[in-house]
């Protein structure tokens, strides 16, 4: 019943579960950082700070992840000469010392991935953010500034364990989605746990079970990882105003 | 050619699809998400009331229904459907475009059950008491008092869900349904002497995705606004 599952498919199938997992903490991370810093520059006193603040979240939420992965991947290097093209993104010492420590062949491809993937998560949470921190916790920021807060003490005390609370169901499911969109690096020859589904079933045939088996551990990860995500985001010692 | 001329060449086809196959591009983008919102909207309203219902087995099933389809990444699902369910091991044999349908749809109905459900707990029991006690029935107090309310709580976020599927439509051009972005990758193709031309077509792609996804927030955007003040003059109206 199984016997379709050979060593080589095994080898296959858990390299692209690493790269699944990397891409998706890498991404979640970055865009977390992100999403909180252009949140925060949306609620700034500064119109030009807002606006800026703006037209990143309405250009990065309103593209489709995936033409976002298209194009940083495979149209963006095309902007440069050949030349060009292959120093700066296939053919330097950074590259090749990613290279090595990855495994992965173009090594480029896959931090366009990521860098696309954070971009568009970075733009949903920086709106979940601000709508998280509302108009209760600007009052406490008020208030922690004039007692004598200095603003970045004032936000990492007051407004990001507010704002990351109040929206904690949102970013949970916003950053699982953003798990599952790494399947969308297949499209640009990232070997993710999707890619390695297919490469799989090209070489065994067996498409129905590996899909399954594929629709299982996606199932896995999504759970794992909302739960964890809800325990730290929503968990009582983060949000605690010290 | 320049790479403006070949994007202004390439424009009526990102909008309608090639002119010697069947209608395409943005406009089957635009289709192919209404038609699955649609029939999302149907399935979420059975499984989201599902959610609240009197029997055990019934919100078991609906709990089912929405992490099933919410946990898997909608690129998985759409194999799935059309590879393993939908081929023709089944005797089903559906075309990309029933498949990515039928998937879309799916997959929207989960996000628009949570939706539903949350729309519906919002429904003040008070509402729904003096209903009951007015003498109307079940059936009448869900689609008449319970949904009607529920409807105006829940339209920011269909909004977000629909532009959310909208942009994921993209997705399908994996099956090479023949929707904006497949309409961009066969015309750039692997031709090296198009690699000016990447640039400028995947920034337009962009562009028409993030121009429909901004017109549909306005517009429900305008829609909330004047059914508040159609509430407010209402409510006047009543004293």
């Amino acid at each position: 019943m199984f016997a379709w599952l050979t060593p080589e498919i095994i080898a296959l199938l858990m390299n692209g579960l690493g790269v699944t997992l990397a891409l998706t903490l890498i991404t979640s991370t970055a865009a977390l950082l992100l999403g909180v810093g252009v949140g925060w520059l949306r609620l700034s006193a500064s119109p030009l700070a807002r606006s800026l603040a703006v037209v990143y979240i309405e250009i990065f939420r309103n593209v489709p992840a995936l033409v976002g992965v298209i194009f940083w991947a495979y149209a963006f290097p095309n902007a440069f000469g050949p030349e060009a093209r292959r120093a700066l993104f296939f053919d330097n010492g950074f590259i090749q010392a990613l290279s090595q420590f990855t495994g992965l062949t173009i090594p480029y491809y896959a931090l366009a991935a990521a860098m696309a993937l954070t971009l568009n998560t970075s733009a949903y949470i920086a709106e979940l953010f601000r709508a998280g921190v509302g108009t209760l916790a600007r009052e406490h920021w008020e208030t922690a500034r004039t007692l004598g807060a200095s603003p970045l003490r004032a936000f990492r005390h007051v407004l990001l364990p507010h704002g990351l609370r109040a929206a904690s169901p949102a970013l949970v499911t916003r950053l699982v989605h953003n798990m599952k969109n790494t399947a969308l690096a297949s499209f640009v020859a990232v070997p993710e746990l999707f890619k390695a589904v297919q490469t799989s079933i090209t070489r065994s045939f067996h498409a129905v079970e590996l899909l399954l088996l594929a629709s299982i551990t996606y199932w896995l990860l999504s759970f794992t990882f909302a739960w964890l995500l809800h325990r730290w985001l929503a968990g009582p010692s983060r949000a605690s105003v010290r | 050619m320049s790479p403006f001329e070949f994007l202004w060449r390439l424009l009526p086809n990102l909008l309608f699809g090639f002119p010697a196959q069947r209608p395409g591009g943005l406009a089957l983008s635009v289709f192919i998400a209404a038609l699955a919102i649609g029939a999302g909207f149907v399935l979420a309203l059975i499984v989201g009331a599902g959610r609240s219902s009197r029997w055990w087995i019934a919100r078991q099933l609906a709990a089912i229904y929405v992490e099933v389809f919410r946990g898997l990444p909608l690129l998985l699902l759409l194999l799935l459907i059309h590879q393993v369910i939908g081929g023709k091991r089944f005797g089903l044999d559906f075309s990309p475009l029933t498949s990515a349908l039928i998937t879309l749809a799916l997959y929207t109905s989960a996000y628009q059950a949570e939706i539903v459900r949350t729309g519906l707990a919002a429904v003040p029991q008070e509402v729904i008491d003096s209903a009951r006690l007015m003498g109307a029935g079940r059936w009448q107090v869900f689609f008449f008092v319970r949904l009607r309310y529920a409807l105006r709580v829940m339209l920011p976020a269909f909004t977000g869900q629909a532009i959310s599927l909208f942009k994921d439509s993209s997705v399908v051009v994996v099956l090479g349904v023949g929707e904006l972005t497949t309409v961009a990758r066969s015309a750039l193709g692997s031709d090296v002497r198009n690699a000016a031309y990447w640039v400028p077509v995947y920034m337009c792609v962009g562009l028409l995705y993030a121009g429909v996804a901004l017109a549909i927030s306005r517009l429900a955007a305008r829609w909330e606004r004047q059914a508040r003040v159609a509430d407010r003059l209402k409510n006047l109206a009543n004293l």
